[in-house]
């Protein structure tokens, strides 16, 4: 027997390096590069969460992944996060903002794709094209646009609207219901494609015949939309609303670009409250303290998806 | 190139597309007319058809309002600043390319003097170039245009080492996870498709330590550490990606190829590779986006002279002095060749995985 032979018997006894595996070394560079700019600072943030790291301490004296001179304070940070009124009134309106724009997600996602799907309306291929141009805006630009339309001025679009209606002029950004009404909308325009695109090809899917039966036995509009429609759509629309949530929940630009969360500080979602607390006012201990609930509250929604989601079809019919 | 002419055949074909539907639903409509004259089609049904159109249309342009605001917002020429008093027509007054001017300053390539020694003689021969005028701002009023294009050299700065660097990783990852099988495989897919459904928001939440970790080895303020950060959170999104093209290539391709001797080397470079064109170009123009428009990371990292074009849009609004029109211009210019390449690009993402991965 030769030594190549041997050698060959050796690995296929060895089932831990199959030569099949050796295809992992292709994957392999791309996982590090992610895990090195993604897991690594999640695990630093840790550390820094515990201690009481400012840009002061934290650099000085230098050293790659140390804590310079910051010093350890176990679980203060969390004990002063959990006891400041401004975390808990961050995350309370993190959470409406997630029910309010989901509501309106929803709500407008079907309402256009009703519209653009019905068998009256000619032309509907083309108007589905147009409506998800927005898609494809950056969204710097398109929050940019809003915060233009929402301008306190008179010259702001809303303003211009409102005063064509005969009501006055609202300081948008300045009023702290106004501007999340802002938000709300912006965020609405932020998702629509993504949600009218979901639920025109749920509504493609419900079979015509169940309508056609429908008609038959009397049923009006709205008769079919609740018992034939709805019933079908229900669960795309489900997934689709899990993965809008939790782009709502860790919605950072819309916030910081219209005003900051503000009025004083009443608006910050919750990514924006730990981004503040750590880059303006320089609390990098307690930030990332803040940081790592909203990670907590994101892996609750990573553990809903995986549970409700689609992900799972996705991967095993690869 | 076969790429370059599907591109240009892709392109033709929206374009028809564009062109023709209203052409047909022009000659669906006189059809309906006549039907209804000749009394095959009832009044009410004409009625509701048109009414239901007209309904649709509405609600589309009302969705797509806002960009039109933008875009005639950016060529009037009346437009104060966004603090200003001014009134909305649907038109502008006094359209202008002005603002435009403003955004892109002098286009001007200048003069050169070239010289050429001949050889063995001491004659020199010079050409001096002209100096080519694309576009000299002063011609339009504008006496102080806009950083656009040092924004613009910072941005393919930082995009294109994320396109290279990122694309090194992607490719021979997402071959592996289509045709092999091996531990971990599963996994990584998962984790993959996981990050890029829900993980949005992971990037911003661990900037602190990021950022600690950049200044602690002076790598703030650095374009192609910036890249190679874009390029990490390029890979999970586009390696699935090019996995799911590469697996529409059947597998007897690779095998007739194996029959004929070929080494695996070869079966990736003649048949996975050219046929998995369209999928690469794809998740070049992905890539490629990902550090062209990103923002908060780019805005927390650099300073003035190294923003890149979102972070030199957002550094604008801030500006009072800049007038509505001006800041429009700048934003469309930035916008819309990212729109046109997105939406072209995101043809090709099939149906289910539109679902994975294109939420904002």
């Amino acid at each position: 027997m030769s030594t190549t032979s041997r050698i060959a018997d050796r690995a296929a006894a060895f089932p831990a390096i199959e030569r099949e595996d050796v295809s992992l070394l292709l994957v392999l560079p791309g996982l590090f590069l992610f895990a090195a700019f993604m897991f690594f600072p999640m695990l630093y943030l840790l550390g820094i969460s515990f201690t009481n790291a400012r840009p002061s301490n934290l650099f000085a004296g230098g050293g790659f992944l140390t804590f310079g001179e910051a010093t350890f304070v176990g679980l203060q940070n969390y004990a002063a996060v959990l006891s400041d009124g401004k975390f808990w009134n961050s995350l309370g309106t993190t959470w409406l903002f997630v029910a309010t724009s989901l509501v309106l997600k929803i709500g407008l996602g079907l309402g256009v794709a009703l519209v653009v799907t019905n068998q009256r309306v000619r032309g509907a291929r083309f108007l589905r094209s147009l409506l998800i141009v927005p898609m494809g805006l950056p969204a710097i630009f398109t929050i940019t646009i809003w915060r233009g339309i929402f301008s306190s001025a008179q010259f702001g679009l809303a303003n211009q609207l409102l005063n064509w209606l005969g009501a006055g002029t609202v300081a948008w950004l300045n009023e702290r219901w106004a501007a999340f009404f802002a938000y709300n909308v912006t965020e609405m325009w932020l998702a629509y494609p993504f949600m009218v695109i979901i639920t025109v090809s749920a509504l493609q899917d419900v079979p015509k015949e169940l309508h056609e039966a429908a008609m038959v036995d009397g049923a009006g509009y709205f008769a079919r939309f609740l018992h034939v429609t709805l019933p079908s759509v229900k669960r795309p629309v489900l997934f689709a609303s899990i993965l809008t949530a939790a782009a709502s929940f860790q919605q950072f630009l819309i916030p910081y670009a219209f005003n900051e969360g503000g009025p004083a500080r009443l608006n910050e979602l919750i990514i924006v409250y730990g981004y503040r607390e750590a880059f303006q006012f320089s609390q990098y201990g307690q930030g990332a303290a803040i940081m790592l609930v909203a990670v907590a509250f994101i892996g609750a929604f990573m553990w809903l998806n995986v549970k409700k989601g689609r992900l799972a079809d996705g991967v095993d019919e690869a | 190139m076969s790429l370059v002419s599907l591109v240009a055949e892709k392109i033709a074909d929206d374009v028809r597309n564009v062109v023709n539907t209203p052409r047909e639903l022009a000659v669906e409509a006189r059809y309906a007319v006549g039907a209804y004259r000749r009394g095959e089609l009832s009044a009410l049904q004409l009625g509701r058809t048109a009414g239901a159109t007209a309904f649709a249309v509405l609600v589309v342009a009302l969705l797509l309002f806002p960009i039109y605001w933008i875009a005639m917002s950016a060529i009037s020429g009346t437009g104060g600043s966004v603090y200003a008093a001014g009134g909305f027509s649907f038109f502008p007054e006094n359209p202008s390319v002005q603002p435009f001017v403003w955004v892109l300053g002098d286009l001007i390539v200048p003069p050169l003097a070239i010289s050429l020694n001949v050889p063995f003689t001491e004659l020199a021969l010079v050409f001096n170039t002209p100096e080519i005028a694309f576009l000299d701002a002063s011609d339009h009023g504008v006496d102080n245009p806009s950083n656009f294009k040092q924004y613009f050299v910072n941005s393919v700065i930082v995009s294109v080492p994320t396109l290279i660097l990122a694309m090194c990783v992607i490719v021979p990852a997402a071959y592996a996870l289509s045709r092999r099988e091996f531990i971990m495989r599963r996994k990584v897919l998962f984790g993959y498709v996981l990050f890029t459904q829900v993980g949005g928001g992971l990037g911003i939440a661990s900037l602190i330590a990021l950022y600690a970790m950049f200044v602690q080895v002076g790598l703030n303020n650095n374009r192609l550490a910036l890249a190679a950060y874009y390029a990490a959170t390029a890979v999970p999104f586009n390696t699935w990606l090019l996995k799911t093209y590469m697996d529409g290539i059947p597998v007897s391709y690779e095998e007739a190829a194996l029959v004929d001797g070929a080494p695996p080397w070869r079966v990736v470079t003649e048949i996975i590779l050219p046929l998995s064109a369209a999928g690469l170009a794809t998740v070049t123009i992905f890539t490629f986006l990902t550090g062209w428009m990103e923002f908060v990371v780019a805005q927390t990292m650099l300073s003035a002279d190294k923003f890149t074009l979102p972070v030199g849009l957002f550094a604008l609004i801030d500006e009072y002095s800049i007038p509505w029109a001006r800041f429009s211009a700048f934003a469309l210019t930035f916008a819309s060749p990212v729109m046109l390449v997105y939406l072209f690009a995101q043809r090709y993402i099939e149906g289910g995985l539109s679902f994975s991965g294109m939420e904002g």
